[in-house]
């Protein structure tokens, strides 16, 4: 084992050491505050989102912050329950394409030959469909719901993990520690996986999931302007766009707001992708 | 090259018909049962039945999809549950539009991400603003671009028209169905002009998301490639900064960014749909948002195999376009 683990190159180390290294930590703190406002919507929002509170389209003022809609829902409580939605909607997507397409890409980039094949081939087909376009079409065709929308989405995100954790484990199992964890001990293939493989694997995934959200939020928000999200008084950003588009001249703040909000999780997304990117993988 | 050729073709072939089963399977998961819609929600067990049996859905399902496919390659896309006409003639009324709102599309995400490229690959002054103004648009989510748009340009500055394809009652149409080529071919330069400025804030907001992702691998390939001895050479001997970056430097930083751009093809698809509908754009877009809430997977299924097999064709030009522009890749 110590002999194992003595071959692994330094570059490895540093870069899953990067994960929890002093850069990396801020980032990772950032993203536990930020996920942590985004939760308690719940307690900041004034008032409740899917409840008629005052006059429909009283302008943002010293009251409603953001003023309120067509039927007197508060636009401010709406859009914090509605980035609430669509924060949990991406860090589910984001999990389930990354376990499954971790799992396929671990177990192509360890078994080569025909498994291999079968899998990447799988892969490569979701991949040369376009993604956003299929999601759509699954969503419409079992039917608008937020846990459709979800599952529409995760078919369509899993592939492009499978390939970044296949490329990745292929080429650790090549490397010598791998080889030696194989050869020297009986350990079962599990272990060989979860213990040798994929840490080295980690901070390759991490990298592209993190600067994988903001397109994400942006996916999401799209499919829920489209009307294939929650039901109508359900407070989700895309949809409280397309339905107040048509006052979009007279209140404009009722469209507007929503999308803006989308902006601003998509743009603080991107940056602190972009942030983590650099904190763990800058020597790539 | 000519195996290359043919290999290339024959996957495409092959995800063409992967992208037909899945539609198929979506259609018989449709939570809209076309025999319900055709005989009527209350009609009796019997008549239920014996519509199965006349249109072939009692069969194997291996069968039915057979006929699916026999049905996709005579061009019957099925009915449409909302406009009850078949889908191939209500695709044939809306496509041109879409047709012309995504090349202008394409021609002005293949500008922005040039100008993208260049204008951070150097670090000259001015690329951080640029680079923040880069990531800021591409956070936009397209419909908030799309209204954003309008809110200014078309309602505060009143420089551009805020929806539609074009102000006059009765454009020439025929014979591309573009309708700026057709109004110039008709000798209405007044309509074509109308035309083109109404085209600008939909082209412009399908246009950001893949220039800016383009743009970024044009960005990093031109900073490998004007780091090159080439470049350097180029320097030396003297010649001007704009022969260098266009004649030198970008010709050969092009291969990576075509073949982000063919994938972006299909986030441009995806945009489109959108943007149709904030614009009112009579195209295919607009015609599938529609079929959402009634349900109509026909017209959605139909809209997909279309843009499917066109993103499909796209890629496989672009794949044999990068072998014929860098025959090395023909080789590895």
């Amino acid at each position: 084992m110590s002999l194992a683990i003595g071959t692994v190159p330094d570059g490895i180390v540093q870069r899953v050491a990067g994960l929890a290294g002093r850069g990396a930590r801020s980032w990772w703190a950032v993203f536990a505050l930020g996920t942590a406002m985004i939760m308690i919507a719940p307690v900041l929002a004034p008032y409740a989102p899917t409840q008629a509170v005052a006059q429909p389209f009283l302008p943002p003022g010293a009251r409603f912050l953001l003023g309120t809609d067509d039927v007197g829902h508060d636009v401010l409580s709406r859009v914090l329950y509605g980035m609430r939605s669509t924060w949990i909607a991406a860090i589910i997507v984001i999990s389930i394409g990354v376990l499954i397409g971790g799992a396929i890409g671990t177990v192509a980039g360890l078994a080569r030959g025909w498994l291999d094949n079968l899998l990447m081939r799988v892969t490569d087909g979701f991949l040369a469909l376009p993604g956003p376009v299929l999601a759509i079409a699954i969503a419409a065709s079992i039917g608008p719901s937020f846990g459709h929308t979800l599952i529409a989405i995760s078919i369509v995100w899993w592939p492009y993990y499978a390939r970044i954790v296949r490329g990745e484990a292929r080429s650790l199992a090549a490397r010598p520690f791998v080889e030696a964890a194989r050869h020297g001990s009986q350990i079962s293939v599990w272990r060989l996986a979860l213990r040798h493989v994929l840490p080295g694997v980690a901070p390759a995934v991490i990298v592209a999931a993190s600067l994988d959200v903001g397109n994400l939020i942006l996916m999401l928000a799209s499919l829920s302007f489209l009307g294939l999200g929650a039901p109508a008084p359900a407070p989700e950003l895309g949809a409280m766009t397309a339905q107040g588009l048509s006052y979009l001249l007279t209140s404009w703040w009722v469209p507007i707001m929503p999308g803006l909000a989308v902006l601003v999780l998509a743009l603080g997304s991107n940056f602190l992708g972009d942030g983590i990117r650099n904190s763990v993988g800058r020597h790539r | 090259m000519i195996r290359l050729v043919v290999r290339r073709l024959v996957s495409a072939v092959v995800i063409i018909i992967v992208l037909t089963a899945v539609l198929f399977v979506l259609q018989q998961t449709s939570h809209t049962n076309p025999i319900r819609l055709l005989v009527g929600a209350n009609a009796p067990e019997s008549v239920v039945q014996a519509a199965r049996r006349r249109l072939g859905y009692d069969q194997p399902i291996v069968v039915q999809y057979v006929r699916y496919l026999r049905d996709l390659a005579s061009g019957n896309l099925g009915i449409s549950l909302r406009t009850h006409d078949t889908v191939a003639a209500d695709i044939a009324t809306f496509l041109p539009a879409t047709v012309e709102l995504a090349l202008v599309g394409m021609l002005f995400a293949a500008v922005l991400s040039v100008i993208i490229g260049i204008g951070t690959a150097g670090g000259w002054r001015g690329s951080g603003t640029v680079k923040f103004v880069t990531v800021a648009l591409a956070s936009a989510p397209p419909f908030f671009l799309a209204i954003g748009g309008i809110l200014i340009f078309a309602h505060r500055l009143t420089w551009l028209p805020a929806t539609g394809q074009t102000s006059y009652l009765n454009p020439p149409s025929g014979p591309t169905g573009l309708l700026v080529a057709d109004s110039i071919l008709h000798g209405e330069p007044g309509i074509a002009l109308d035309a083109l400025r109404h085209l600008v804030l939909p082209s412009f907001c399908i246009a950001i998301g893949p220039a800016v992702s383009v743009g970024r691998v044009l960005r990093s390939s031109m900073q490998t490639s004007l780091a090159s001895d080439y470049v350097r050479t180029a320097r030396a001997k003297g010649r001007s900064e704009f022969s260098i970056l266009f004649r030198h430097a970008l010709r050969n930083a092009l291969t990576a960014p075509l073949a982000m751009a063919g994938l972006q093809v299909g986030l441009l698809f995806a945009g489109d749909i959108i943007v149709e509908t904030v614009f009112a754009w009579p195209g295919i877009g607009l015609y599938v948002e529609q079929s959402i809430p009634s349900g109509d997977f026909p017209a959605i299924a139909g809209v997909t195999l279309l843009l499917g097999v066109g993103y499909v064709v796209i890629n496989t030009a672009v794949d044999l376009l990068q072998v014929a522009a860098d025959p090395r890749i023909a080789i590895s």
